[in-house]
């Protein structure tokens, strides 16, 4: 073991966006931290640092979670989605056609976590009551839109859900 | 990793290693400074940490259940005070023994544990198993009987008392507690009434116990109890809300769920603790 300040070097071997990633990461460092510092996945935005904002939602094993909030070497085996993996080529998946209609994006810091939340909640529930809909989605702020147009984006993409 | 390996290695590791699970409280230490832990033992991965357990009577929760899993259980206070912490990216990952790992006096799960009598399960590698009561477990300021080299390894709570939550926050969602009271009714009739935020630890106010207890659920004795409740607590101002406006809702709460806890019995004398 090194020194007890100093964090320890760590192999993490998991998936991101359906590819294997191999990167050595440190036993203190955020999931957040590797996405974007290592892998260079800067769709995924931090702000708050501690879970009050969900700006940096990503999906870890079919689940929400706070990527600012996890260490890298907990996610050794995982199965982590990003905003980077969610369109095919050029063609949009359709929670970001629909945030594009709906212009549910202003500033757009927040949308990346906004859509990866709103998977989750339509890969679990299609057809969300206003409860299952608000309990998916509340865990992510907006300061821009008011929210209106966020919403109805993400009912229309529930409209079309596969 | 199964618990065994886990347990040995806390064991072997002590204070050096810091036990972590969904992170939510310790990461945010990590993303404040730089002197924060540098070392962990992941208990994620740790094969039936979350399991849930209903032995005739009582539940078994593994310390590893998510709040998102206890927002599911059949058992009031605790599914309303697990659904009212953070959004499900919070809930998905923090944990019931992370809960009482920060032993924080916000902690919700630990309000809704403190009015059922639970009890801590307290584990080391060549010890053994201890049993705290939850009322023992709190020792201070995010200060607990848990020892540095133990793990916490569940939590159990009986299946059939009758229980009641609120939660003051500021907004509907991602809401950090200003008050939080949970009340549980036992079977035999026992009243529990605990608080959040209003002490250095979770706290029971027991003179408000003892007049339900002794007189009856009458109007007087509720409003007698509601008083004692603001008595037996000790808030202090900070940058959340004042002492003054906490001590009076623990007064409002401790009204308001022991009013609603005598309706629903008088509208289910079976006593049916069904969500």
């Amino acid at each position: 073991m090194s020194r007890p300040d100093s964090p320890t070097p760590w192999r993490l071997q998991c998936t991101v966006n359906g590819q294997a990633a191999d990167v050595n990461v440190e036993s203190d460092e955020t999931l957040l931290t590797t996405l974007r510092d290592r892998l260079g996945l800067t769709g995924t935005k931090g702000s708050c640092l501690e879970g009050e904002c969900g700006s940096c939602t990503v999906i870890v094993d079919g689940q929400a979670v706070n990527s600012c909030l996890v260490l890298s070497a907990q996610m050794q085996g995982c199965r982590v989605e990003t905003i980077e993996g969610l369109a095919d080529g050029d063609k949009l998946h359709i929670l970001q056609e629909k945030f594009l209609a709906s212009g549910a994006a202003q500033c757009g810091y927040c949308t990346p976590g906004l859509i990866m939340a709103a998977k989750v909640l339509l890969e679990q529930n299609p057809n969300p009551t206003e409860q299952e809909f608000f309990e998916g989605m509340e865990g992510n702020i907006c300061r821009c839109t008011g929210y209106k147009s966020i919403c109805q984006a993400i009912r229309a993409a529930a409209e079309e859900w596969q | 990793m199964d618990m065994d390996e886990a347990l040995r290695t806390r064991g072997e590791m002590g204070a050096d290693l810091v036990p972590i699970a969904g992170g939510t409280d310790i990461v945010v230490v990590l993303n404040r400074t730089t002197t924060g832990p540098k070392h962990f033992l992941d208990l994620t991965h740790v094969t039936g940490y979350a399991d849930l357990r209903r032995d005739n009577g009582t539940w078994r929760l593994g310390g590893g259940a998510t709040f998102s899993q206890l927002g599911r259980l059949p058992v009031r206070a605790l599914a309303d005070a697990a659904m009212t912490v953070g959004g499900p990216a919070i809930r998905n990952r923090a944990t019931i023994a992370g809960n009482l790992g920060t032993a924080s006096p916000a902690g919700d799960g630990c309000v809704a544990l403190l009015a059922v009598d639970a009890e801590v399960e307290l584990t080391h590698a060549s010890r053994g198993r201890r049993v705290i009561p939850i009322e023992q477990y709190f020792t201070g300021f995010r200060q607990s009987a848990l020892l540095s080299d133990e793990l916490i390894t569940a939590v159990r709570l009986p299946a059939d008392w009758r229980t009641a939550w609120y939660k003051i926050g500021k907004r509907g969602s991602i809401n950090i507690s200003l008050v939080c009271c949970a009340i549980g009714v036992s079977p035999a009739g026992g009243v529990r009434i605990a608080f959040g935020c209003v002490a250095p630890t979770v706290v029971r106010a027991k003179r408000a116990e003892a007049i339900i207890e002794k007189d009856d659920w009458s109007d007087a004795a509720i409003e007698a109890a509601a008083q004692a409740a603001m008595q037996d607590v000790s808030p202090i101002d900070d940058h959340r809300a004042s002492a003054s406006y906490r001590r009076a809702m623990c007064g409002v709460l401790a009204r308001r769920l022991l009013r609603q806890l005598r309706e629903e019995s008088s509208q289910d004398p079976t006593g049916s603790h069904a969500r």
